[in-house]
């Protein structure tokens, strides 16, 4: 309970900071007569008609805490030996074993940490830069398959492609380490996680998540995680380790 | 191992993710030129982008040298990456206490560099970091990936001017512009006491650094680092790093923090 608390904690102290610093406008944000950002805009697209994802994105904050925010109790599809780790983390209870607590960031949780992250469109590659942890994720979009058999990793090894208007990720290789939330729910390393990101106008866009984790989960399982895009600023340079005083107050085994 | 310093650590390091490396990421890149039998031709001329700029994208590694490591022997080691003298003519111009500073830190076996707390490194000491790096170049924003603790620093190339009092951070605030073929980029805002090179000369909240990246051929690309830091040293200085192309392979993950030990280890004053 804590240690949930300190994180909801950190989080928040860390907005005010964002709002003290960096006002700058955008380039190329549609703007309303007075002159503010038109967030429902239609979306921008590219000289092939795809939509352009780039912006700087902030993720509605529940999904952190809680994956399955918008699930009816007994949706989540656990396996037996998912649902008994998932208690035994529950309200804190192993706050101190999540690797974010060690500030080791990690996918999926690192697309619905509450900093914004900025969307790169570059050839061959989509990369997401984060606020949070001042790290960065690699969406190879030059037609590669996703590998036999990748090295376990923090944030995997993914691969994106256009259908139609969604831009779909296939991703692999995330080791067992991480938590899908603040939560604790647990994956294993059979996940493969599927990430749909579809922009609907200028200042909004969903990820829809597939978990597709058979040894954790008994099937596949979806949740939708909605973004706004955040005009006229600039990521600020967040370092977890620099001064963590959380960890030693959090509990876990 | 209680004598071992913490650069040769960070060298056996090295040499541990070369092998981790050989290992896994065999990709071919694509766009690069080749000559007939395949091979990158890494003296073709420097890419452009659609402006007719130099294109910097590419996975870049530092120019190594060899150079003796007391117990692991002769070792190649990046230029400059543990001291940055041997590049300035006369020698770095240090202020009286960022010379005992830094005397202080060597003669601490380089315990407190920030590697060794997998903390963000300075960008000057960035350029020579034994892993690689990443340049992206997009309208607007060149981005360098580090495969270092996999963190980014973004230099901005929209025509934006630099913020008058930014918040102090290891890498500052950077805006970079064109001047001719080379990307000039100038950086502000850095906290204070960051390491330039391995056995820790100092820079301070006053400094100003200035870098030219020139691309000048496919596989070269030379930045010129000026620091003006009239705090630390008593007169603006100059190095050149160079980075070699690394084609046909990615960026590793590298987490630092993830089964850190070797801290613990190490010793100093």
């Amino acid at each position: 309970m804590f240690g949930r608390l300190i994180l909801v904690l950190v989080l928040f102290a860390a907005i005010p900071a964002w709002a003290q610093w960096f006002k700058l406008p955008t380039p190329g944000i549609p703007r309303t007569a007075d002159g503010r950002p038109n967030l429902t805009a239609p979306t921008p697209r590219g000289p092939d008609g795809k939509p352009i994802l780039s912006g700087i994105w902030q993720m509605n904050g529940k999904y952190l805490q809680d994956i399955a925010a918008d699930m009816k109790p007994g949706e989540v599809p656990y396996q037996p030996a998912t649902e008994k780790l998932f208690n035994s983390r529950r309200n804190g209870a192993g706050g101190k074993n999540d690797p974010a607590a060690r500030c080791i960031p990690g996918m999926p949780k690192l697309d619905a940490l509450p900093y914004p992250f900025k969307i790169l469109e570059a050839p061959g590659v989509v990369i997401m830069l984060f606020e949070g942890f001042t790290t960065f994720r690699q969406i190879f979009t030059d037609g590669r398959e996703l590998p036999k058999d990748p090295n376990p990793a923090w944030f995997g090894y993914s691969v994106g492609k256009w259908e139609g208007d969604d831009f779909v990720v296939n991703t692999i290789g995330i080791n067992e380490s991480t938590w899908l939330d603040n939560a604790g729910r647990p994956h294993s390393d059979a996940l493969h996680l599927i990430e749909r990101f579809r922009r609907h106008d200028f200042g909004h866009m969903d990820i829809e998540l597939t978990i597709d984790d058979p040894k954790a989960y008994t099937k596949p399982w979806i949740v939708k995680e909605d973004l706004r895009l955040i005009p006229d600023t600039e990521l600020l340079e967040y370092v977890c380790n620099e001064n963590n005083k959380d960890y030693e107050h959090l509990v876990g085994n | 191992m209680s004598t071992l310093s913490v650069t040769n650590a960070i060298a056996s390091l090295m040499v541990a993710a070369g092998i981790a490396q050989a290992q896994w990421l065999d990709y071919p890149t694509p766009g690069i030129p080749r000559t007939a039998d395949g091979k990158p031709n890494l003296s073709a001329p420097t890419p452009r982008t659609k402006d007719g700029k130099p294109d910097l994208s590419g996975i870049w590694a530092a120019t190594t040298e060899v150079i003796d490591r007391g117990p692991l022997g002769p070792t190649a080691t990046p230029r400059y990456w543990l001291d940055l003298g041997p590049g300035v003519r006369g020698g770095l111009p240090y202020q009286p206490w960022a010379g005992d500073l830094r005397k202080a830190r060597f003669a601490a076996n380089s315990k407190d560099h920030p590697m060794t707390q997998c903390l963000p490194l300075s960008i000057v000491l960035m350029h020579s970091h034994p892993l690689s790096r990443k340049v992206i170049q997009i309208p607007g924003l060149v981005g360098i990936l580090s495969e270092y603790n996999m963190m980014f620093r973004q230099i901005f190339t929209d025509g934006r001017p630099l913020p008058v009092d930014p918040q102090p951070s290891f890498y500052g605030y950077s805006v970079g512009k064109w001047d001719g073929d080379a990307l000039v980029v100038e950086t502000i805002g850095f906290k204070d006491g960051l390491w330039l090179d391995g056995r820790g000369s100092p820079s301070t909240d006053a400094a100003k650094v200035t870098e030219r990246f020139r691309r000048v051929n496919f596989g070269t690309l030379e930045i010129e680092i000026t620091v003006q830091d009239p705090k630390a040293y008593t007169m603006p200085w100059s190095v050149k790093v160079t980075q070699s192309l690394m084609p046909d392979t990615d960026l590793l993950e590298f987490v630092c923090l993830e089964n850190e030990k070797d801290r613990s280890h190490m010793v100093g004053k």
